[in-house]
């Protein structure tokens, strides 16, 4: 059963001549257990592409099916419920809150998600597997770039979402931290049965990915 | 609560800043307030100490009680019923050895009447005859001791102090109580006129004489000289400093949500919906104006505690209070400013590439 399906996606924004077609018939599947890369230039339509799928943002037309759900039929409350339960979110910026340690972001999610988070022994396997298990009292602005960047993962993958949607997760990382989190996000979709989608421009994270798309001008083509 | 809670910790110096302005406002409000509360009880002290509800005075006095005159006849009607009780007002200045010159007003009065048995001393006991006098409290503060003589404008003649009493004071003007005998001296007056007006435990006086005319005690403050223009520009420096308060806490609210909307934005896409974010930002509005107003009341107490007596300042609580909620609910008026963009944040802004 397929956790994301996209069918004749299309997507055009502004109106007349400043009209822009960012994503052209769009056709995606993506699938429990896969990493998925989609790779493209700047304004080839990535982070479109990702709102979409995420549910954060309604095409101008086409279907988009999240775990077998038409999200476009849900209300913004709905989406809200469904976003907090099913996907978890690794953004490039602004990842954590800055005025809470890392141990709180995760007392956040627990106060507006009551149940189906990770139980206290999976989350310290996890910080521990992130190798952040040291960093629980601190903020965000006493981190590195690459510290910041795994508890972003781990605050993501807090809620056991079924789908990762992540954006340009190691821009901020040296090589050693791209192959770390590549490493990371190809054992979470193989050994957790979770469908992670990366956008990036990061080729560095080709190797672990099991299938490869290329977004540019608006059309999505898979070359792995 | 939670995120407000912990946003404030986290940015102390910010936060300490908005809780000073809030204290600094609450602290002028309740100065103020108590300003307004005390010079307004030292208008009418003396009027509110006589449990009266009614006055009965001429009617071209236009509820001025120093401008009604009233004949010995119209007095005597009158007063034959024991909820009514004459007073006769003018103004004298007081002179005694030792003591500050001291303008006051002076109010006769009948001893076998209400006003002067309902009367409490704080010292001394009650005038009862034409060389005796009963001073406000204030006047101790100015030299004036128990059993001294006292001269009331140039007067030859002395009068001695039997007695003080507690708010006696009436348009700001501390009383000097004596007999109406006294007032027809220092007024000047013949023995054909017996006081300035009438005033009742009743609601009114009833009375077929067409020069005079029944007021409530009410109308009659409200009229007092300078009563009401002091009392409504207390009411709009209290109204402004609210409404500018609302103004502040909104201002800051709202830039310091305008800063945080990458956060939120964040928060949003990963499916926090808006309403958690609208009550921490209406929490943090609530927290940061608990405090202020905690350290403004206390401020207020410290200041009340070292001002001296001739202040006319008056501490209500539950005026206090009134003001305090007052200041609360503007606050959280002034928290719904930024709401409005914290409802509108778009999640997809913090994606891009």
């Amino acid at each position: 059963m397929e956790t994301i399906k996209l069918t004749n996606i299309n997507k055009f924004f502004g109106e007349d001549i400043a009209r822009v077609h960012v994503l052209r018939d769009l056709n995606f599947t993506a699938n429990p257990g896969e990493l998925i890369l989609i790779l493209g230039p700047s304004g080839s339509g990535k982070s479109t592409f990702l709102t979409i799928a995420g549910g954060l943002q309604t095409p101008s037309s086409g279907s988009v099916m999240i775990n077998n759900q038409e999200i476009m039929n849900l209300s913004q409350k709905q989406k809200d419920k469904f976003r907090l339960n099913e996907i978890g979110f690794v953004l490039q910026a602004y990842n954590l809150v800055p005025y809470l340690t890392v141990k709180e972001q995760f007392q956040l999610v627990d106060r507006v998600k009551k149940t189906g988070n990770l139980s206290e022994e999976k989350l310290n396997e996890m910080l521990q597997t992130l190798e952040i298990s040291n960093l629980k009292d601190k903020y965000p602005d006493q981190l590195s770039g690459g510290q910041k960047q795994r508890v972003a993962i781990a605050r993501a993958l807090y809620t056991n979402p079924s789908i990762v949607l992540a954006d340009e997760p190691t821009a901020a990382l040296d090589s050693a931290r791209v192959k770390e989190v590549g490493n990371l996000l190809s054992n979470l979709s193989h050994q957790q049965n979770k469908t992670i989608i990366v956008v990036t421009h990061d080729i560095r994270l080709e190797e672990f990915a099991d299938h490869i798309y290329h977004l540019d001008d608006g059309f999505l083509k898979k070359t792995k | 609560m939670f995120l407000a809670l912990k946003e404030i910790k986290h940015e102390k110096l910010r936060y300490s800043m908005i809780i000073a302005m809030i204290v600094l406002i609450s602290y002028l409000i309740f100065i103020l307030t108590s300003l307004a509360l005390g010079l307004a009880h030292e208008n009418t002290a003396a009027i509110e100490s006589w449990n009266a509800k009614s006055a009965l005075l001429n009617k071209s006095s236009d509820l001025n009680l120093r401008q009604s005159l009233l004949t010995q006849a119209q007095v005597d009607k009158f007063t034959n019923n024991k909820n009514n009780a004459v007073i006769a007002e003018t103004t004298v200045v007081t002179t005694a050895k030792n003591a500050k010159k001291t303008s006051a007003t002076l109010v006769g009065i009948n001893k076998n009447e209400f006003i002067a048995q309902n009367m409490k001393l704080s010292a001394g006991k009650k005038a009862t005859n034409n060389d005796e006098i009963v001073l406000d409290d204030s006047f101790k503060n100015n030299g004036y001791k128990l059993n001294q003589k006292i001269r009331l404008n140039d007067s030859d003649k002395k009068y001695r102090i039997v007695g003080f009493t507690k708010n006696a004071k009436l348009n700001i003007s501390p009383i000097v109580y004596t007999s109406v005998d006294n007032w027809r001296t220092f007024r000047g007056m013949a023995q054909s006129f017996g006081g300035s007006a009438i005033v009742s435990k009743a609601s009114s006086i009833k009375n077929n004489d067409k020069t005079l005319k029944s007021y409530p005690i009410s109308q009659i403050i409200e009229k007092l000289p300078g009563y009401s223009a002091q009392n409504s520009t207390f009411v709009f420096m209290i109204g402004f400093l609210m409404i500018i308060s609302l103004i502040i806490i909104g201002v800051f609210l709202y830039i310091i949500t305008i800063q945080k909307l990458g956060n939120y934005a964040v928060l949003r896409a990963q499916g926090i919906s808006a309403n958690v974010l609208v009550k921490a930002t209406i929490s943090e509005s609530f927290i940061l104006t608990v405090s202020g107003l905690l350290i403004g009341i206390i401020l207020t107490a410290l200041t009340a505690l070292a001002l001296p007596a001739a202040v006319p300042m008056t501490f209500d609580i539950p005026l206090m209070s009134a003001v305090s909620v007052g200041l609360l609910v503007m606050s959280m008026l002034g928290s719904l400013i930024p709401t409005r963009v914290v409802l509108k944040v778009d999640p997809v802004s913090v994606i891009g590439g």
